[in-house]
């Protein structure tokens, strides 16, 4: 058995190569990989999550604070960047030094993994879960000289929930401990985390240090792509404009924002006649990127569907609109499917065959279907609204 | 060279057969790749510049192909990357991991399966050695180590995509657009599925963290098209070793192609769906009919492979039940009809059948008790009725509600087919109240 395995992708024999043009250089610095040197947008958050670090290490006690919002905010990005700044500022002596670790709620198979991970991080031990949270409770709770401020990062919090509660609770006691001297930063996607799943031991003691990323706005989004970008002029104006307020209004996502992006700038590269001599990013190529990012394929679909799968949805309605339900069963749908087969002129089909149709329907969910045993008695309904189905058939 | 195609030119019939059926089964059972793949020219591009760019600047991504069951979403990948391995830079560096979610059930086999296409340092050959935990670290600790311009691009192909979303806290998903959202080695994760839906499955976090980019492979094809495609798929390719034999194997399927028999059929088969693979079902049922002694396809074979493909299964097992069966299911078809599709018991079925046995005399269908409810327990065993939810153990079998698992049709169609049907059981069906 591999013992010392170490874990490495094997390296290119040719490094990758680098932008040649203004579209790619655009297209690099967009992708959402290349965080830049400092966030914009996000000072406020910065200072608050700074200071409490900063007076923390300081004071050399331990605190929680506990940071939410939706995906796509910069909650994770914000905090390495406290920390590189933390880690900079302990490298000029300005503060004592500090020990930064992080675990992610998703990056683990169990709850119970993260104390094997926090171990390892911080001493290089290999123990099992069980082993692990006794040498971390002894760790923590034992006066030791020379220890230093230990600041861990808790990213996907809701992940480490589990019956009991230990893990979390666990987490949130050792930095009241007097000769722990942890700062736990834990973030999570909900705002109510604390209060909806936390039991009140657990609850109490993560405090009420907590802070709430609000969704960008049009002009944050705007602004961070101008940042990104950097003076490297691939767009326009107008064209940045609606991709945040597109974005804004739906998400306030940033990561969605430089997706689309970066797709504007592959649909202009390829619309340009000559590929070398690209012009901006412009209106109609963001248009699109969002029309690809944003629209949903059912209409397509059906657009697309043979003439017998049109016809049974035709059919499908026809029997709602009859019994005034949502729901029929394949029988009575295929009642219907006959007669319409007969208007438009079609040899009518058999039951076998009706079923292949519904079946087909119910595989890419344009319909929702009951298990396919049930053969004739399954229920049949609609996975897409009636006015989108008569939207799609209609306009031919 | 041009005197040994002088040679092969005229080889026998009987080989020439064996090599038609060698390169048309190919086609058709194998899913051989075509050339270049039709009507998706624009998802082609798309997908390959997005490839050539992981593979060559280094960029991570993340990108779904969704279309329905056999529209080509496979066949579209795979002519991609056989077009993205002839640079040869790309094949050097390019790593690839193929999933499946019929086999990499759950997180646990998905990540042995990397960690063994990968060739990690804790795999030793096939065998990968640690716990799921601690494959699950290493493999992130080894693409987070990796960086964008100088270690090698991994391609993940998500086969069944879908599946991977229903694994518990969609662990792997999560980690692998986090890797393609964050300087770690460049990976590009292409997901097949022909769900809809798909993005709905997916929780916030893990939607966040994926592009967005969808490819669909939908294409409205038009009869024409439609055609065209069945005459490609059948004819024989310009490098078949016996040119005449060739030329008059494709000169017959033009003709075939245009007889009205033949176009109505295909019509038909056109209105129920337009996808590759029923297309091909078809043909290769017209192609096992080609032998030496008739090395054509004539529009009788395409009929009768056509009848094959179209004929009720419900209906064909009717015709192989006895008598005493098909009358309990007459019974049932009466029951349905007063009732409204209420669920009835053996009971009301029998009592409806002695109904007509009074009607007639001279009855030679009086069958006892344990008789009728044998014929009965047959019928549940073969699917034609089945038990309504919920009242299965608890109630005696003469007592339990069924349903019949029959459309009306279906039973009047069977009734005309059946051999030697009885007259008076064949008025019985057609009456309109038993």
């Amino acid at each position: 058995t591999p013992r010392h395995a170490t874990p490495s992708i094997p390296s290119r024999t040719l490094p990758a190569r680098q932008p040649t043009n203004v579209l790619e250089e655009a297209r690099t610095r967009l992708h959402v990989s290349s965080v830049p040197e400092s966030l914009p947008c996000r000072e406020q958050e910065f200072q608050d999550i700074y200071s409490f670090v900063e007076s923390k290490i300081i004071d050399s006690t331990g605190g929680c604070m506990y940071i939410s919002g939706v995906p796509g905010t910069g909650k994770t990005a914000t905090v390495h960047e406290v920390m590189r700044c933390l880690q900079h500022a302990a490298d000029m002596d300005e503060i004592p030094p500090f020990h930064f670790i992080e675990i992610n709620g998703m990056k683990m198979t169990d709850p119970h993994q993260a104390y094997v991970q926090i171990l390892q991080k911080l001493t290089g031990q290999k123990a099992t879960a069980d082993h692990a949270a006794a040498l971390l409770e002894k760790r923590f709770s034992n006066p030791a000289p020379r220890k230093e401020t230990t600041v861990l990062l808790v990213d996907e919090l809701d992940l480490l929930w589990t019956r009991k509660q230990n893990v979390m609770y666990n987490l949130f006691d050792w930095p009241t401990r007097r000769h722990a001297r942890l700062v736990v930063l834990t973030i999570a996607n909900t705002m109510d985390l604390p209060e909806r799943i936390m039991i009140n031991r657990v609850a109490s003691r993560l405090g009420l240090t907590r802070m709430s990323f609000q969704p960008y706005s049009f002009k944050q989004l705007q602004q961070i792509i101008m940042s990104r970008l950097n003076k490297v002029k691939a767009f326009e104006e107008d064209a940045l404009q609606l991709v945040s307020r597109k974005v804004a209004a739906l998400s306030g996502d940033a990561r969605r924002c430089l997706d689309i992006c970066r797709r504007a700038t592959e649909i202009c590269e390829h619309s340009g006649a000559d590929p070398s001599a690209t012009g901006l990013v412009g209106m109609s190529h963001v248009m699109e990127a969002l029309n690809e990012m944003f629209s949903s394929a059912y209409i397509t679909a059906i657009k697309c569907a043979s003439v017998q799968e049109q016809l049974f949805l035709r059919a499908v309605i026809a029997e709602f609109r009859r019994l005034g339900l949502e729901e029929a069963t394949f029988q009575q749908v295929f009642v219907q499917h006959q007669a319409l087969c007969r208007v438009e002129g079609l040899q009518p089909i058999s039951v076998s065959e009706g079923l292949t149709v519904c079946q087909r329907l119910g595989a890419c969910r344009l319909l929702l279907l009951e298990p396919s045993r049930l053969g004739v008695l399954q229920r049949v309904r609609l996975n897409v609204s009636q006015d989108d189905v008569l939207y799609a058939l209609k306009s031919e | 060279m041009s005197k040994r195609k002088l040679k092969d030119d005229h080889l026998p019939v009987g080989d020439s057969i064996t090599q038609v059926q060698k390169i048309l089964r190919e086609r058709f059972c194998h899913q051989k790749l075509p050339e270049k793949p039709e009507g998706v020219e624009a998802q082609h591009k798309h997908l390959l510049e997005l490839l050539k760019r992981t593979a060559i600047h280094g960029e991570s991504n993340s990108v779904l192909i969704v279309g329905p069951r056999g529209a080509g979403k496979t066949m579209l990948l795979n002519c991609v990357l056989r077009d993205l391995l002839e640079d040869k830079d790309v094949q050097k560096n390019l790593l690839q991991v193929h999933l499946n979610g019929l086999l990499q059930t759950d997180d646990r086999i998905a990540l042995k399966e990397i960690t063994r296409q990968l060739h990690l340092e804790n795999a030793v050959g096939d065998k990968v050695f640690g716990s799921f935990a601690e494959n699950l670290a290493f493999l992130l600790e080894a693409l987070k180590k990796g960086d964008r311009s100088s270690s090698r691009p991994v391609l993940f192909v998500l086969d069944e995509f879908d599946l991977f979303a229903h694994h518990k806290n969609q662990t792997l998903l999560y980690n692998l657009f986090d890797v393609s959202q964050s300087a770690q080695a460049p990976v590009a994760v292409v997901g097949l599925t022909c769900r809809l839906d798909v993005l709905e499955l997916l929780e916030k976090r893990v939607k966040s963290r994926f592009s967005h980019r969808q490819i669909h492979l939908l294409s409205s094809l038009t009869f024409s098209q439609y055609l065209e495609r069945v005459r490609a798929q059948l004819s024989l390719p310009g490098s078949f070793p016996d040119s005449k034999f060739a030329q008059d194997w494709n000169g017959g399927i033009e003709t075939l192609c245009e007889d009205k028999s033949v176009e109505e059929v295909l019509q038909r088969h056109f209105n129920s769906s337009t996808d590759f693979r029923s297309i091909q079902m078809l043909l290769m049922l017209c192609l096992s009919r080609v032998s030496v002694a008739k090395p054509t396809i004539k529009p009788a074979d395409l009929l009768e492979a056509s009848r094959l493909c179209l004929s009720d299964a419900k209906a064909n097992m009717l015709h192989g039940l006895s008598i005493l069966e098909l009358c309990l299911i007459i019974a049932m078809k009466h029951l349905n009809d007063v009732y409204e599709g209420e669920p009835f018991n053996l009971q009301m079925v029998h009592n409806e059948f002695k109904k007509f046995l009074h009607r007639k005399s001279n009855s030679m269908y009086n069958f006892d008790q344990p008789v009728i409810m044998k014929a009965f327990e047959h019928l549940q065993q073969l699917e034609l009725i089945r038990p309504v939810d919920g009242s299965s153990a608890k109630t005696q079998r003469e007592y339990q509600l069924m349903r019949l698992m029959l459309d009306h049709s279906q039973i009047m169609e069977a009734l005309q087919k059946y051999p030697q049907c009885p007259t008076d059981v064949k008025q019985w069906a057609m009456s309109a109240f038993g």
